[in-house]
């Protein structure tokens, strides 16, 4: 068992959100009087990772993902229950663990923000205490992956959004961590910039078993990564299992596209089945293949007219992951 | 062990020096901001020439017109040039950067103290550069005896460090308040009045000198301003002393604080 990376039991977040008055006056008072709400962030989750696996942490917003992430990084001291990240206790072994995990907040920058990326790598190099030799190797593996080499040398004020997403990433990564958590890292990416992403931590995944926690709004992060899924909404644990069991579980919906070699001259209905769109030649369907068997629709379809092409497919994961979220 | 050791120092230089390279971006405002001391310190010379004049008297409490223009000079090099680091944990818990800045492997403190030190040492050299034109006009070149600028330095050293402990203790009350400002524009009350950037303390009245005097204010400012214009070793042993004294106070204070408020930090954000 020794392989086991992060093993969290009954982990708990309760908030105290104070009501602080404004000025100097509230201040002072909210250090001792403090007129507070709870709010139950994360409540009683457990699950284990072990070591080389991706997983999607996945939940709505305000589901208490980024707190779970800031408890197992050791920032936030949990209200209930335990965890071991690579065996230690993140909220009191913070530095420790700190030379072996990585962490990318989406939103939070941590490049310098009027050097070039380089100088914050040799930084790290420092602070991590890295052999040089060893962590110009390093670099130049995670230049390569995340394809930043013309940008290690411009101002990080000077990048865009993308190009610095891919070298904040590359920054945590530096120091060989054997796990990283990665909080929503292609939050307003454009589709080549996350497919680089995906591409690079999936290598590095491969190469060396680095150990992936993922969270992203972005169902085509956790297809293309995770083979694994965990569902958390209201603080609670919901869901636990393989990325294509919830597929499978879930996906009732099918969708059938079809073009005709004919134009169409009334409007297509069959009971049970939406007509999502419907043209001369085309149309577009979505059932529940519980309440119509698919042969019926497609029999149905191609009594209609002659049919040029046909396909069937399952809806995007975005939309199996939205009905398990209206839940 | 030894392979340890170097390691953490080559880690704490390399914040210093990162620190360095990202500020001169900033070469321009800083320059600005330095032009302020020019202001200050010839209103200062008027002030103070008009009241030596008023008074008919070449020395006050002990100095003399000259001696109290480099005083301020001195007392203003610290005060502007300090490390206001409170402010930088303030932004990092308010914009959740913490959630970096706090788990890697690095004392916390330390951290902030080595990043602010290249800031602090050109902001203090160019503050002093600034005035010294002005002050060695009006009062000539300082008296300091060769032999005393150590003990000057390292009472300027252990002014800066005790000042870092200070707003490091207001700067942790950020994990919890995540807002300082109102702490450190009460700390600064203190340190104008009872460390003695409007006065110095030999000019206080008699009753609040001695309280002046063992408070932590004045050991920040006052003391290595006074030792450099009017040099005792008396004076020096008696704030060399305090200052250690107030050093293990406020590191003792701080030992139990970090623990208390990193347990109390909420992160932001996310
Ligand atoms: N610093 C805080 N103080 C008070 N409440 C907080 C704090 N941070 C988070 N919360 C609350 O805890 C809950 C979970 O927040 P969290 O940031 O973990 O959500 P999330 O799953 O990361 O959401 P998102 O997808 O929007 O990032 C929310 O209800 C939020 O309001
Ligand atoms: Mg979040």
């Amino acid at each position: 068992m020794s392989d086991v990376v992060v093993n969290v039991n009954g982990l708990a977040k309760t908030f105290q959100v104070k009501q602080k008055a404004a000025g100097l006056r509230g201040s002072v008072r909210s250090l001792w009087r403090q007129n507070t709400r709870e709010v139950t962030a994360v409540s009683d989750i457990s699950f284990a990772l072990q070591k080389g696996e991706m997983l999607a942490f996945i939940g709505p917003n305000g589901a208490g993902k980024s707190t779970t992430i800031k408890m197992l990084t050791g920032i936030l001291y949990p209200s209930a229950g335990q965890a071991s990240v690579l065996g230690f206790t993140p909220w009191k072994d913070r530095r420790k663990l700190g030379y072996h995990i990585g962490s990318v907040f989406g939103q939070k920058p941590q490049l310098w923000y009027h050097l070039p990326p380089e100088d914050t790598f040799r930084l790290f190099a420092r602070i991590y205490e890295l052999d040089m030799a060893e962590f110009q190797k390093r670099r130049d593996f995670l230049v390569e992956s995340f394809q930043i080499a013309d940008l290690l040398q411009t101002p990080v004020r000077k990048l865009s959004l993308g190009q610095r997403m891919k070298c904040e990433i590359a920054a945590s990564l530096l120091h060989r961590p054997r796990i990283i958590f990665l909080d929503e890292p292609t939050i307003g990416l454009d589709v080549v910039a996350k497919q680089q992403i995906r591409e690079a931590i999936r290598y590095l995944n491969e190469q060396e078993q680095t150990t992936i926690f993922l969270t992203s709004h972005d169902a085509g992060d956790i297809e293309s990564l995770c083979k694994r899924v965990v569902i958390i909404n209201h603080g609670r644990l919901i869901y636990d299992n393989s990325t294509s069991a919830l597929k499978r579980q879930y996906l009732r919906r099918k969708i059938i596209d079809v073009r005709f070699a004919e134009p169409l001259t009334e409007p297509f209905a069959l009971p049970c089945v939406e007509t999502l769109k419907q043209g001369t030649h085309g149309l577009k369907l979505e059932f529940d293949g519980r309440d119509v068997p698919v042969e019926t629709v497609v029999q149905q379809v191609m009594a209609t007219k002659p049919t040029q092409d046909i396909t069937i497919a399952d809806p995007p994961l975005e939309e199996i992951i939205r009905e398990i979220y209206k839940k | 062990m030894l392979l340890q050791l170097r390691r953490t120092t080559t880690k704490y230089t390399a914040i210093t020096m990162t620190n360095l390279q990202n500020q001169l971006a900033y070469v321009w405002e800083a320059l600005n901001r330095a032009v302020f001391i020019v202001l200050i310190m010839f209103v200062f010379v008027q002030l103070w020439t008009a009241v030596y004049e008023t008074q008919g008297a070449t020395e006050i409490a002990g100095l003399s017109l000259q001696a109290t223009i480099w005083y301020f000079l001195i007392a203003e090099v610290m005060e502007l040039g300090k490390i206001r680091h409170d402010e930088r944990i303030s932004e990092e818990v308010k914009d959740g950067s913490v959630a970096y800045t706090l788990t890697r492997p690095y004392n916390y403190l330390a951290y902030h103290f080595f990043n602010g030190l290249g800031e602090t040492a050109v902001k203090m050299t160019l503050i002093f550069l600034l005035g010294l034109p002005l002050v060695v006009y009006y009062a000539g070149w300082p008296t300091v005896a060769p032999g005393q600028l150590l003990p000057v330095l390292l009472v300027g050293a252990l002014a800066m460090l005790l000042d870092f402990f200070a707003f490091s203790i207001i700067g942790l009350l950020a994990f919890v308040t995540e807002d300082t400002f109102s702490f450190r524009l009460i700390y600064q009350k203190f340190v104008f009045i009872l460390g003695g950037l409007m006065l110095p303390l030999d000019f206080l009245p008699g009753w609040l000198q001695p309280l002046a005097r063992v408070l932590p204010f004045n050991l920040t400012t006052y003391a290595p301003a006074k030792l450099f214009v009017a040099f005792s070793w008396a004076q020096f042993w008696q704030i060399l002393g305090l200052q250690i004294l107030w050093l293990t106070i406020f590191g003792l204070i701080l030992l139990r604080q970090y623990r208390w408020a990193t347990k109390q930090l909420v992160v932001n954000g996310g």
